[in-house]
């Protein structure tokens, strides 16, 4: 099983969080949305799997690189 | 077989035997070399070293030169050993119809290692080209540095990496990765101007894992080390990635056609049935109302340039700057554009240094550039500012300034602060600035003009956040729009987006004699080069 690990790309707050752990995800699905620089940004999953773990949460300010959510495909 | 005839003079051969001994000479470096690491490669569906030149050039016609350098280090049992064309067949052909140099390692003679011949092939390549003003496309396919040869290896390589600096703007290079490029493989590779990568068979990396483990305790396999995801995604050092050989041949040779053979030439126009001023509604919708909302820049970018037809670079690296090659009206050009579906479209270290490259390398080989500008400004934060955010995005402002070639920049949302001059704007050189209707040019964000000029005034506010919402809507209102820039001529004019092709495609007209002679542009006083931040 590989991971893709996926993370915050640029600092900013956390809007929404669309998985939990244990989710099915396809590949382009949007995983959260982070405001960053006045903009909302959809963070999409890369890869079609399985949400492993989801390491944020809605208000929670993020710095670029933090981990988001590990999917396993 | 052949016989020495004796006489005073010395000894002869009949000419029979003469063109024999050539004919078995050729057939026996033609075979190359392990016949086992040929079969294999073959199960494995790879092509050889000369199966590869022959689908790059036209017709898999090609002239070799240097087929019978042999190497002459005698250590280590080099004496006894067999290197057909030392591991690397060097040759020039026609490319859809332009000459081009190739060299193209060859895996199964002593695994293509790099010794002091196989180097020097390499860089009279190299040299040739520059000289007749070719473009060179590079086959790296290398089990590594030829270690037996030692010192003449060593030397080998850094006449090889000077003679790619030398030809470096003067020809294009590309160098394809369809094998192993570790150690010093990987660093002639890296100096040539793009690079494409095979997915599952390319590899490049500094040192490998053996080495790696070894020297410093790193346990990492060789695909994650060195594939395909490591350099397109993470190092930003593979601009393509191809799926096999044979795509990445074809890739070559498409990014070719948008470049000109040499520095002296304009890159080649094609002929279109598209329009040049075609109107194109269907970016009217494209920006949303609301400025935080964002929208995917490559529909626009795709809308405007000819036949839909965009060939990206780097597309995996820095995703929130759009660099790639397209034509408009057949002429090639290059376009810089934001993503604000990415990382809000901000400037940050990596899309500076993908941007400024890319710039720097249009400039280089008179290619015009178009920009598309959506962005809220460079970085900030301690993460950006200790990484070095100030001197990474310098490079875009001097990518920019040095660059003579025809420039124009489309303002279709935001051009904030530094980034104003970062996705290119008249002061920063450009020749022709058209902003959107939708277009919000400003020093910084209307909530932070108003916070820091008005901080007096909403401190001692009856209602502070009152008082600041009035404020930020007031610096909006007067700031946050395309008139003002246009009521000073810093913006040549504001377009509706369905004309956006339309006016490129003139200012392009207008600009085509744009300082065509090397060396004539008037303010240019002569330097050696700037000292662009690296």
């Amino acid at each position: 099983m590989a991971q893709e690990i996926i993370e915050v790309p640029l600092v900013g707050k956390v809007l929404k969080v669309n998985v939990n752990s244990g989710d099915k995800v396809t590949e382009g699905a949007e995983v959260c949305t982070i405001e960053s620089m006045k903009m909302e940004n959809s963070i999409l999953t890369p890869v079609s799997g399985t949400v492993k773990e989801v390491r944020v949460s809605p208000g929670q300010v993020v710095k670029a690189g933090e981990t988001i959510a590990i999917i396993e495909y | 077989m052949s016989e020495w005839h004796e006489y005073p003079g010395g000894v002869y051969k009949t000419k029979e035997d003469l063109y024999r001994e050539l004919k078995e000479k050729r057939e026996k470096i033609m075979q190359m070399g392990d016949p086992k690491v040929l079969e294999k490669r073959r199960e494995a569906k790879q092509l050889n070293a000369r199966e590869r030149l022959e689908y790059l050039f036209d017709e898999g016609k090609y002239t070799e030169i240097g087929m019978h350098i042999k190497h002459r280090t005698v250590h280590f049992g080099m004496d006894k050993a067999w290197v057909p064309a030392e591991g690397v067949v060097t040759a020039f052909g026609k490319v859809n119809g332009r000459w081009v140099v190739s060299f193209s390692e060859d895996f199964s003679s002593m695994a293509g290692t790099f010794g002091e011949y196989h180097g020097k092939k390499e860089t009279y390549a190299i040299q040739f080209a520059m000289e007749k003003g070719w473009p060179v496309i590079g086959i790296n396919d290398s089990g590594g540095a030829r270690l037996h040869e030692g010192m003449d290896t060593l030397e080998a390589y850094g006449w090889l990496f000077r003679m790619q600096d030398l030809a470096s703007g003067v020809v294009p290079q590309i160098a394809l990765l369809l094998g192993p490029c570790l150690g010093g493989q990987a660093y002639h590779p890296i100096m040539q101007d793009f690079l494409i990568q095979a997915r599952n068979t390319g590899f490049m990396g500094i040192a490998g894992p053996a080495f790696v483990k070894t020297q410093i305790g790193e346990d990492i396999s060789l695909e994650e080390l060195s594939g395909w995801r490591a350099h397109a995604v993470k190092s930003g050092q593979t601009h393509v990635v191809a799926e096999d050989e044979k795509d990445a041949m074809d890739k070559a040779k498409e990014l070719l056609s948008f470049f000109p053979s040499n520095n002296r030439e304009k890159p080649p126009r094609l002929k279109t049935e598209d329009p040049p001023d075609r109107l194109i509604p269907e970016i009217d919708d494209i920006v949303p109302d609301e400025p935080f909302k964002p929208f995917d820049m490559k529909k626009v970018i795709k809308a405007i340039v000819d036949d839909g037809y965009f060939f990206e670079t780097l597309g995996l690296f820095a995703k929130h700057l759009i660099t790639g090659f397209a034509r408009f009206n057949g002429r090639p050009v290059g376009i810089v554009a934001n993503q604000p579906m990415e990382a809000a479209g901000m400037l940050d270290i990596n899309a500076s240094d993908k941007g400024a490259r890319f710039i720097r390398f249009c400039d280089l080989f008179s290619i015009p550039l178009v920009t598309l500008v959506d962005c809220p400004g460079y970085i900030i934060g301690s993460q950006a500012d200790w990484a070095g955010i100030l001197r990474h995005g310098a490079k875009m402002l001097y990518a920019w300034t040095d660059a003579t070639v025809p420039l124009i920049s489309i303002i279709v949302r935001k051009s904030y602060a530094g980034a104003h001059y970062g996705m290119l704007d008249k002061s920063i050189g450009a020749d022709f600035v058209f902003a959107w209707p939708t277009a919000r040019v400003t020093i910084v964000g209307a909530e932070t003009a108003a916070s820091v000029i008005f901080a007096r005034e909403i401190r001692e506010a009856e209602k502070p956040e009152e008082m600041k919402r009035k404020r930020i809507r007031e610096y909006s209102e007067i700031y946050e729009n395309p008139y003002v820039g246009a009521e000073r001529g810093y913006t040549d004019d504001v377009i509706m987006p369905h004309d956006t092709r339309k006016y490129i495609n003139q200012a392009l007209d207008l600009l085509e004699n744009k300082f065509v002679t090397p060396g004539t542009c008037p303010w240019k006083v002569w330097r050696k080069y700037s000292n662009i931040n690296l």
